[in-house]
């Protein structure tokens, strides 16, 4: 194939791309740069796409494709998110047009690198489980009730916590976040972070789901939970889908305040 | 993980925050209306003001268990909680993350004032009678020098941001505000409880040097 240097077609518009690459999980990170051709309308994901045909760096060295993840390129996946800019934000809402040029591309800090720009996201889904972030809907019995009623208000307000998609974003902006941060009981006792405590606010308010509200109270009042959060509220900042996250902290706040004063003073 | 009150994980945090505005904060605002009286001079402010506390009963108690020991604690769990968090103001240039930075940077500061502050007044003046005696004149004389009063002045503002940003996020903590309009809005509450004390506290520094010095002999 022949090669499409950026210096061959002046007519086309060209953007400068500084990627931080990885090869292995312990191996170190180190910077390569490309001029990559944009086509109008492109986005992070797209000019890495576009790359991976051809990935050839600034000075003319053929190198290995960029490894990074993606899905569903409209902001509702959460798979591709990274830091642009310096920025942790997903990729396929990233426009190039709108970016400051050279684009820098690096994996989501916080999560282990496996390649390039490609995390593993396995802790995010852990603290889920942590913080019990699931709804009982049934058991082996038939449950003879109709789906509960929520008010339309009430409703506007849950969903806005329905729109995560586990990005990451709002966990590497968190200061208090980090596998680093496991205190004496290790990492799976560290910060579980914005997003699982969103979602135990959402898990909360359903209405099958609150039967189990005190027992998610009472995972986030341990270890890791509630009490680790800082306050220094970079998350609601950063979240793609503009979560009110820090409500929901507020809100949990006042909520394992109450539990608290019920486990000391009953009734339970 | 274990419930709430077995977890003294949950429990030592709230402490932490409690005993940061109850005693602690409570004793500061005490301490800056206490001293900001140094402007009426020495005889008013040895007899009526510290002469007042010197006579109080069970007054070592009261140092101990409202001062001394919610102190080391508070400072003792912030650095551990300190440890927990890596800030990095620049990258996220936000009010609430570069106060998260300054909360714990003046955390750290305070520890250092307060040993420098506690003993050169507290315990020096346990050596050295005359000291607590005529306190005015200690003071006087130290804030005369522009390097300590220099530190007297950052450890004061320190203090007052450290209380005034501590009360914004422990009514976060707390759950006394929940949505983002009334943070916002007690976090201005907070900031002019702040600029009050910083104001009084001021106050207090430059009456040591700007009173009559009737009866402190300076």
């Amino acid at each position: 194939m022949q090669a499409r240097m950026p210096s061959e077609s002046p007519a086309c518009e060209t953007v400068e791309l500084q990627i931080r690459r990885q090869d292995g999980p312990t191996t170190k990170p180190y910077w390569q740069t490309f001029v990559c051709p944009v086509r109008p309308g492109a986005n992070v994901v797209s000019l890495l796409m576009d790359l991976r045909e051809h990935c050839v760096t600034q000075d003319g060295t053929r190198v290995d494709p960029v490894a990074f993840e993606h899905n569903c390129m409209e902001e509702v996946c959460g798979a591709c998110a990274m830091l642009i800019n310096g920025s942790p934000r997903p990729a396929c809402s990233a426009l190039i047009a709108e970016l400051e040029a050279p684009i820098r591309l690096e994996p989501l800090p916080k999560f282990p690198v496996v390649r390039d720009l490609m995390v593993d996201r396995a802790a995010l889904f852990a603290h889920l489980k942590r913080v019990k972030a699931w709804i009982k809907l049934d058991g082996p019995w038939d449950v003879h009730e109709r789906a509960p009623r929520v008010s339309p208000k009430e409703w506007q307000a849950n969903y806005l916590y329905s729109r995560c998609m586990s990005c990451g974003c709002c966990m590497a902006a968190c200061p208090q976040f980090g596998p680093q941060f496991g205190s004496q009981f290790g990492p799976e006792a560290s910060f579980v972070g914005p997003a699982p405590l969103a979602q135990v606010r959402l898990m909360n308010a359903h209405p099958t789901g609150r039967y189990d509200k005190a027992e998610r109270l009472h995972a986030i009042m341990a270890d890791g939970g509630l009490s680790d959060c800082g306050n220094a509220q970079n998350c609601v900042r950063v979240c793609p889908k503009a979560i009110p996250l820090t409500t929901a902290i507020g809100e949990l706040g006042r909520e394992t305040t109450l539990q608290a004063f019920k486990d000391l003073f009953g009734p339970h | 993980m274990s419930s709430s009150i077995e977890n003294s994980h949950f429990l030592l945090r709230r402490l932490h925050s409690l005993l940061g505005l109850v005693p602690i904060g409570a004793f500061l605002v005490f301490h800056l209306w206490e001293n900001s009286q140094s402007r009426f001079g020495a005889a008013h402010y040895n007899d009526e003001v510290v002469g007042a506390l010197q006579g109080l009963n069970y007054l070592l108690l009261f140092e101990l268990f409202l001062i001394a020991l919610p102190l080391l604690f508070h400072a003792g769990y912030g650095l551990v909680i300190i440890g927990h968090g890596r800030a990095e103001p620049r990258r996220y240039g936000y009010l609430r993350n570069r106060l998260y930075w300054l909360q714990r940077l003046s955390g750290v500061g305070l520890i250092l004032f307060l040993l420098l502050h506690v003993g050169l007044t507290r315990i020096a003046g346990l050596f050295d009678p005359s000291i607590s005696a005529d306190l005015f004149t200690h003071m006087r004389q130290a804030l005369a020098q522009p390097a300590v009063f220099a530190l007297y002045l950052a450890g004061l503002l320190l203090a007052v941001f450290h209380l005034a940003n501590g009360l914004a996020t422990a009514a976060i903590v707390w759950g006394l505000t929940a949505s983002a309009e009334a943070q916002r809005r007690f976090g201005w509450v907070c900031a002019g409880l702040g600029l009050l004390l910083a104001a009084l506290g001021v106050h207090g520094l430059l009456g040591f040097l700007i009173a009559p010095a009737a009866g402190g002999g300076a």
